[in-house]
């Protein structure tokens, strides 16, 4: 456990459009730890995902998974290597057409050739790790956003990937469902093995758990630490994220033009 | 300045359009052995094309009957020639009105929901969800929906035409008293199994492929949104009829 980076983030430029979200980003995960990434809505967090699991392409920049340059895989290398990655959309992401112990099963009657009772115990032991196994003949559409989530999470384990990348996994849940969500990142760290990256707005839980964490904000990281090393920083940056503080360096707002010009349209037109 | 160079943008616009559904159309070809390999999902693909088309297929192709076997019989009558009718109604069945009009009910009804559907999946991230599960949307989701549309579109112009003479059949000799034998013997004296059965059925292959192509490229490339979805749906009846008529004209021109 925890031997050197799993996941090596080298100096990544990317932008939608003209609109830049990463200007010069490093970072580096370690294997089998869990890892925090934070920052301001909208600084790019779902896209660094987006990036390291080769959905999106660098402008500039690389990034390293396994020793493996990512811009360099072919398509069947890539998908051999997303085989070991389990993905939680910040959407959840459901197949609508499917039922919930579908959507759970699918990974599995892709990509393996068990048997249906086999498949039926690995999808209702999962479901019942989520806390869901009663919902298995539901439908999506009949789920609510929260049980949607813990759903897509079951989904995204069913193959107990080595490395696992969760949007939000606690955004929308209840305290309780948050405390099981929760136990069971960590049981999956410490009994896997699994190297888990959290993208997430909860601080103060995710801080309980995780064994290092990145803060970004403007397209690239601005501290980075053991949740300890966060929590005694004096760096402004660190301490208005943590104490949720509305002024100091980290912008709250889209960049947008002066104000004033705004009200009296004589800024940029669009 | 920009004017002048308007129509140039427009031609580079189409022809990358075009060039876009090409490379999407050789994807879908490559994809299609191996999404043979689960014919599951092909025979679930063509049961939901079929079970949303069926019914409007079937009346569509009554009501085209009747209507065809009136205009028919009072021009026929004229000239003393209403024994040929059935045989005149089922060659415009077969060799045109059944594939064509087929394919554009078929554009209306599951174009616009395999349209919608995929537009749902993409503004939903489904299939990003399933890029990120390795699995290959090309495979999974496009080239079995692209096969069912193949196999589908000339079973259902089938059931049109079939309905349609049905629907001959009560104006021939429900209505105007025709012998039935003469009503049956003209179609067998005027149809060529070869020539006129075989010429439709290949225009509604690709008339299928075209329509569910058109339809699943849409869908797929809509753009993330609720308005993006109802625009791919739109684009998609609009597309596909053009070029169902379009292909109509081309094929014909070579059939005869
Ligand atoms: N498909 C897209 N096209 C254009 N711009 C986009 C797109 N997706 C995201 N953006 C922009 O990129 C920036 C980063 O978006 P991203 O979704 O990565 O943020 P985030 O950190 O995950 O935010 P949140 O915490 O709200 O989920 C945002 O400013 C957003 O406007
Ligand atoms: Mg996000």
């Amino acid at each position: 456990m925890g031997e050197g980076p799993l996941i090596r983030i080298d100096d990544v430029h990317f932008g939608y459009g003209r609109h830049a979200v990463f200007t010069g980003l490093s970072m580096e995960i370690p294997a089998g730890r869990i890892t925090a990434i934070m920052g301001p809505s909208g600084t790019g967090k779902t896209t660094l995902l987006e990036l390291v699991t080769g959905q999106l392409h660098p402008d500039r920049g690389e990034v390293w998974i396994q020793g493996r340059n990512l811009a360099r895989l072919s398509r069947a290398t890539l998908f051999r290597l997303r085989r070991e990655m389990g993905f939680l959309f910040q959407e959840g992401a459901l197949f609508g057409d499917l039922s919930v112990f579908e959507n759970v099963a699918f990974p599995l009657r892709e990509h393996t050739r068990l048997s249906d009772t086999l498949i039926h115990h690995l999808v209702l032991m999962k479901l019942e790790a989520v806390g869901l196994r009663g919902a298995a003949a539901l439908t999506p559409a009949e789920l609510s956003g929260g049980m949607a989530r813990r759903v897509a999470l079951a989904r995204a384990i069913v193959m107990d990937p080595v490395m696992m990348f969760y949007d939000e996994p606690l955004v929308g849940l209840d305290p309780i469902a948050m405390g099981v969500i929760l136990r069971l990142i960590v049981h999956l760290n410490e009994t896997l093995g699994m190297t888990s990256v959290i993208v997430t707005h909860d601080v103060k839980e995710v801080l309980k758990i995780a064994h290092g964490s990145y803060i970004l904000s403007g397209g690239r990281v601005v501290a980075q630490g053991s949740p300890a090393e966060l929590s005694r920083s004096r760096d402004p940056w660190v301490r208005q994220f943590l104490d949720g503080a509305p002024d100091g360096p980290v912008p709250f707002n889209y960049p947008a033009p002066d104000f004033s010009a705004d009200l009296f349209m004589t800024g940029v037109r669009r | 300045m920009t004017r002048l160079f308007e129509p140039v943008r427009i031609t580079l616009d189409f022809l990358q359009a075009i060039g876009q559904r090409a490379v999407f159309f050789l994807a879908t070809l490559w994809a299609s052995p191996r999404a043979l390999l689960r014919p599951g999902i092909v025979v679930e693909q063509v049961f939901f094309v079929g079970s949303v088309s069926v019914i409007l297929i079937g009346v569509g192709g009554l009501f085209v009957g009747l209507v065809l076997a009136l205009q028919f019989y009072t021009a026929l009558a004229r000239f003393g020639a209403t024994s040929s009718l059935g045989g005149l109604v089922a060659l415009a069945l077969l060799r045109e009105l059944g594939p064509v009009l087929t394919a554009l009910l078929f554009a209306g009804r599951a174009g616009t929901s395999l349209a919608s559907e995929l537009g749902l999946m993409r503004a939903t991230r489904q299939i990003d969800a399933m890029e990120v599960m390795a699995v290959d949307p090309m495979r999974r989701i496009v080239a079995p929906r692209f096969m069912a549309g193949i196999v589908s579109m000339p079973l259902l112009a089938g059931i049109f035409s079939a309905m349609g003479i049905l629907g001959a059949y009560l104006v021939g000799v429900k209505m105007m008293g025709l012998d039935p034998g003469v009503f049956w013997s003209s179609m067998r004296h005027e149809v060529s199994f070869r020539s006129d059965f075989v010429d439709g059925m290949i225009k509604s292959v690709i008339f299928g492929a075209a329509c569910t192509l058109v339809a699943v490229y849409e869908g797929f490339h809509a753009r993330p949104s609720a308005e993006g979805v109802g625009q791919a749906t739109t684009r998609s009846v609009v597309i596909s009829s053009m070029v169902i008529l379009a292909l109509d004209f081309i094929l014909t021109s070579f059939m005869y």
